[in-house]
């Protein structure tokens, strides 16, 4: 979906009346949010977002300090959303337009599937989602949506795993 | 400014040559050996299995 594409990554966290969205790679690490609402949100905790740790109303306060655009929000009622005024600067209307008009089904696919790489216990590196994948000794490129790479460094299919992990004991 | 960010792919991976797996871009690195979830941005994951900073590189593959 072509308003999809506007979003490009990040997560969202809701308590049921209002989401707040982060965008990782627009954080400049201001700090303003941990400052303010700690209990909201920690960055030393996993995840970093707890939207049970105050009432809506400070969630709001604080979303709209951040000076990026990493923290946005939005009412989950979307006709709250229509009458917010430009007091509550950090609402997806002013920051984040592309979002209104996604609406949930353009999100899905954005915000609820982003690319995860995951390190396997004493065994390979799986990525899954939508990426491209470059191997610089062939210059060859594919684009994959689950690739399983080689961590232990006696794969007989390099880059990628066949199992020998479990032959050689592999730890890590 | 915003528009020329979205039009690159959203992650890239790079087998480097004899080296680390380097990762660029939006994704969710878990690391279910250590028990952590980051957001990193970039990361050179280890493919020797050398490395004793493990999952990342630490150069261990020249030597």
């Amino acid at each position: 979906m072509e308003t999809g594409k506007t979003f490009s990554g990040g997560r969202k966290y809701t308590n049921g009346e209002i989401t707040v969205y982060w965008k990782p790679d627009a954080c400049i690490h201001a700090t303003y949010c941990y400052r303010e609402l700690i209990e909201v949100f920690d960055p030393g905790r996993r995840p970093w977002v707890d939207m049970t740790g105050a009432s809506t109303e400070k969630i709001i306060k604080t979303v709209n300090m951040c000076p990026t655009e990493a923290l946005t929000w939005k009412w989950n009622d979307e006709e709250k959303n229509k009458s917010v005024g430009p007091g509550q600067t950090n609402h997806i209307k002013f920051r984040r337009p592309e979002l209104m008009e996604a609406g949930e089904a353009g999100e899905k696919g954005i915000l609820e599937n982003p690319v995860t790489v995951k390190i396997m216990k004493d065994g390979p590196i799986v990525i899954k989602g939508s990426f491209e994948l470059i191997n610089a000794g062939n210059n060859k490129v594919i684009s994959g949506s689950i690739v399983s790479i080689c961590r232990c460094g006696k794969s007989h299919q390099m880059p990628f795993c066949d199992g020998h992990h479990r032959k050689v004991g592999f730890e890590g | 400014m915003e528009e020329t960010k979205n039009d690159k792919p959203e992650v890239s991976v790079e087998v480097t040559d004899r080296g680390p797996l380097r990762i660029c871009g939006n994704f969710i690195l878990k690391d279910l050996q250590r028990d952590n979830e980051t957001v990193p941005g970039e990361v050179w994951l280890c493919r020797c299995g050398q490395s004793s900073d493990k999952p990342f590189c630490d150069g261990s593959h020249r030597k």
